[in-house]
């Protein structure tokens, strides 16, 4: 981590403004910003369907908002296009913009999605290499540097089904952070992982953060959301209903449907 | 006439069924890919015309498609066939018809790769045809292996077929040979042929498989 990205905790890495999706008539997403500052760990929980994922996918640049704003830093991915009549209409993206800020953000998918025929240090080195075009003795030095630290040392030359559960996951997080993001999310941080590597990944997030980078997780386990984020946005039926300091929106919440789900999620 | 010569006719013309198969295959393999690429193409034209193509292809006999290559530039452009240009109707004919066989199990190779694999590249900035080449291919190729070296293997004797436009290939060497001998053994001695090039297909393929074991998905 750069001591220019230090430089910019505090300052928003990505945000969505007044964003929208429907799929047919049904409304995913209304009227929703979120916004992740440098060096800050926001989660996002709620129910099934009260469109978490879709908020991710849409932020991962995997789907497209129907309406508002999304930046990531100084690049404007899509806004809001005006009509003739001077009223907002649907959120225009530019391809380029998709482009380069796919630069800027990785993504840890739940099933982590790692390429089967690549041996574990081609997995993190290829996109840096061939999408980023960046020197390969280069690259590589660095992606042992991260496996180092995640403690994957020996398994650079394993294939990814060689490897357990935690270790894949590790892998993903390495391939996603050999591009250098400003932005890393995390789709069910923990789900694939027992208390002793939820900790381990609780102290690496921890870290990243510190280092000055974004994170965005997406989760329904309240006991990790809670310990590990700055900031927690509660969704409902496609809505911010809540959102606020970690402990504050677990312990404390003050909509009702936000108490009535933490009542029944058990940790 | 001596066994020794007869094999020796036999095998002196099977290097013309070798001919066709080889080219076939060089032909056949790349070709197949823009057309199971057309077929899966967004674009509703493309897709229906390479439909159509494969339908046309899978749907009639390879005999004919190699008479309408062999006799069109005659019948339809007036032009004389240059001396040989069988082997080459023939060729062309064969790779064809493979190409829309191969397209299929390419199409099916291609769609049987997860949605994750093409939103992991997705969000790592892979250009489509980086994600094609880099990502899908290579998985590809091991999923559809099995399924290709049966077609590979129907190749083979497929290639008997070139007897109909008057290919000297090894099956029409042996009808001759049993005509004029008035007895079977060249026909034995083709299924020997036939058989042991199978073998060494069956065992390359083996070969290929084992080494692209090292991963599981």
């Amino acid at each position: 981590m750069t001591d220019v990205t230090r430089a910019k905790i505090g300052t928003p890495a990505v945000s969505a403004t007044n964003v929208r999706k429907a799929f047919g008539s049904k409304e995913v997403l209304c009227d929703i910003s979120l916004t992740i500052n440098h060096g800050e760990v926001v989660s996002l929980i709620g129910p099934s369907g009260a469109g978490k994922s879709t908020m991710l996918r849409c932020l991962t640049l995997l789907d497209t908002f129907d309406a508002g704003r999304l930046c990531y830093g100084d690049i404007e991915v899509c806004a809001p296009s005006v009509g003739t009549d001077g009223s907002e209409t649907k959120a225009e993206y530019s391809k380029k913009a998709m482009r380069e800020a796919r630069m800027r953000f990785g993504l840890v998918f739940q099933n982590f999605n790692l390429f089967p025929h690549f041996s574990v240090l081609r997995n993190v080195c290829d996109a840096p290499i061939s999408v980023q075009k960046r020197n390969s003795q280069e690259v590589e030095a660095e992606a042992r540097k991260i496996l180092d630290e995640l403690g994957l040392t020996e398994h650079a030359d394993k294939v990814p089904c060689q490897l357990s559960g935690g270790q894949q996951q590790r892998v993903a997080i390495a391939r996603a952070l050999a591009m250098n993001p400003d932005v890393l999310y995390f789709d069910e941080a923990t789900s694939a992982l027992d208390p002793k590597l939820t900790a381990d990944m609780h102290a690496l997030i921890r870290r990243l953060a510190g280092e000055g980078m974004a994170i965005g997780i997406v989760t329904h386990e309240m006991g990790f959301a809670r310990e590990v984020s700055d900031r927690i946005t509660f969704l409902f039926d496609g809505q911010i209903v809540e959102e606020g300091p970690a402990q504050q929106v677990i312990d404390n919440p003050q909509d009702e449907r936000t108490q009535r789900f933490l009542a029944h999620s058990v940790d | 006439m001596e066994l020794q010569v007869m094999i020796s006719m036999l095998a002196t013309s099977y290097l013309v069924s070798l001919q066709i198969f080889a080219f076939t295959l060089l032909g056949a393999i790349p070709l197949g890919i823009p057309i199971a690429l057309g077929r899966l193409s967004r674009f509703k034209p493309l897709a229906w015309l390479m439909t159509f193509y494969i339908s046309i292809m899978r749907g009639t006999p390879l005999m004919l498609q190699m008479f309408v290559v062999f006799f069109v530039p005659y019948y339809v452009f007036g032009i004389t066939n240059p001396p040989g240009f069988n082997l080459t109707a023939c060729i062309i004919a064969f790779i064809l018809n493979y190409a829309a066989y191969f397209a299929e199990i390419y199409r099916s190779g291609i769609q049987s790769m997860p949605r994750g694999q093409y939103e992991a590249a997705e969000v790592l900035g892979y250009s489509k045809p980086q994600t094609f080449f880099r990502i899908i291919l290579p998985q590809g190729a091991k999923r559809i292996l099995p399924t290709m070296g049966n077609e590979v293997i129907t190749l083979v004797k497929d290639t008997s077929l070139a007897f109909s436009i008057g290919v000297a290939e090894m099956f029409t060497q042996g009808k001759g040979l049993v005509a004029s001998q008035r007895n079977m053994i060249p026909f034995a001695i083709c299924a020997i042929f036939y058989w042991v090039t199978c073998l060494l297909i069956e065992f390359l393929l083996r070969r290929i498989e084992k080494r692209l074991d090292y991963y599981h998905d």
